[in-house]
């Protein structure tokens, strides 16, 4: 399992633990899954989905960044709905 | 007893004014909590930005960003003042006030142009009445900051540091340390201080390198940065006026026990009188 928190300057808006999860990054889509290698990446504008087909939830979301380290990822974004 | 009367109604006076500060007082408190929690919960997205970019961020990149550019000498600078929109919060804006121009003489001997940036009607009122001219005036700001509300502030400044024309950005605004320790605080925005690495950063993949994703960030920092000046200044105007009002309300309390106690022996004075009299009248007729 992932522990995921999706972070914007204003609050926590989730913070638990999913399955894998498909992020809007700068050039695309990219899917996390465990044991994923440390990455950070830019982000992009589009639908952040937790959990298979967004089942844990789901953020629009433009711009930040996302940072996957030991299974835990934090998507960091300003904007984030 | 023309005296009991005016001690009545100066005890009515000091009652009702005590009911209004006990008033703002309890308001003070749980708007206080909420935007005590803005300011808690403002933390984690610090954190991570902070340790991303101290993560990447190395001395030799430096010359690469505009926004971490060390000019030699310092010729124009900006200074944003935060301070609130309504009174009745003791020292709250006469600090933020004070340290402001604290940091304007001092840049100012230096050699430093300043432009001064204020938020809030109290600095507004406080600069127009001694004719200092303000670049802007915002008032627009609520107790509630929003990270729009930090962008739009600052964002401007950031394009006039990096096309050159401001060599320095400096924000003034109340630390919230706790509850009853607001200290006014002027923190250096522009150049970009990389807060510092704790131990080595692991292999990461990065998407697209290192320096895009600086260059992505580094406004976020900054803008991040004045939103918590934002939220810490709005949760210390709440504290500031708590403690205010609840001074008030004690003095209200102290000053209507004493006149109460005025009262109370005026009326027994009056009483004693009038049986001295009484039996003074009695005494004759014998």
């Amino acid at each position: 399992m992932l522990t995921v928190s999706v972070i914007s300057p204003e609050k926590t808006l989730f913070e638990g633990t999913v399955a894998s999860l498909v992020a809007p990054a700068y050039d695309g889509e990219v899917g996390i899954l465990p044991q994923h290698a440390p990455m950070m990446t830019l982000l992009g504008k589009g639908e952040l989905r937790l959990g298979p087909d967004g089942a844990d939830g789901r953020f629009q979301i433009a711009g930040g960044f996302l940072q996957v380290l030991n299974d835990s990822v934090r998507v960091v974004t300003e904007n984030a709905k | 007893m023309a005296k009991g009367r005016e001690l009545k109604r100066r005890i009515k006076t000091v009652e009702n004014t005590r009911k209004i500060t006990r008033t703002m007082e309890l308001v003070a408190t749980s708007r206080m909590k909420r935007a005590q929690d803005r300011v808690a919960s403002a933390r984690p997205y610090a954190r991570a930005l902070g340790d991303v970019i101290a993560g990447l961020y190395s001395p030799d990149l430096a010359d690469r960003f505009p926004l971490l550019r060390q000019p030699a000498q310092a010729r124009r600078a900006a200074v944003i003042l935060l301070t609130s929109n309504r009174g009745l919060c003791g020292g709250f804006n006469a600090n933020l006030i004070r340290e402001a121009r604290g940091l304007l003489s001092r840049l100012r001997g230096q050699g430093t142009e300043v432009e001064l940036h204020v938020v809030g009607r109290k600095g507004i009122g406080y600069f127009k009445y001694v004719g200092q001219p303000m670049a802007t005036q915002r008032t627009d700001i609520t107790d509630r900051p929003r990270a729009d509300d930090a962008s739009s502030l600052v964002d401007g400044l950031m394009r006039d540091f990096v096309s050159g024309a401001l060599d320095a950005v400096y924000v003034v605004y109340a630390q919230f340390r706790s509850a009853i320790s607001t200290p006014p605080t002027s923190d250096r925005l522009l150049p970009v201080q990389p807060p510092t690495r704790s131990g080595p950063l692991p292999d990461y993949l990065l998407y697209p390198s290192a320096e895009d994703i600086l260059t992505e960030l580094l406004p976020s920092y900054v803008r991040n940065a004045v939103y918590r000046a934002l939220v810490e200044t709005a949760a210390g105007e709440q504290g500031a006026r708590r403690t205010a009002m609840k001074n008030a309300t004690d003095n209200a309390t102290d000053m209507m026990n004493t006149l109460t106690r005025t009262f109370n022996r005026a009326r027994q004075a009056g009483i004693t009188q009038e049986i001295a009299e009484i039996v003074g009248g009695a005494a004759a007729l014998e």
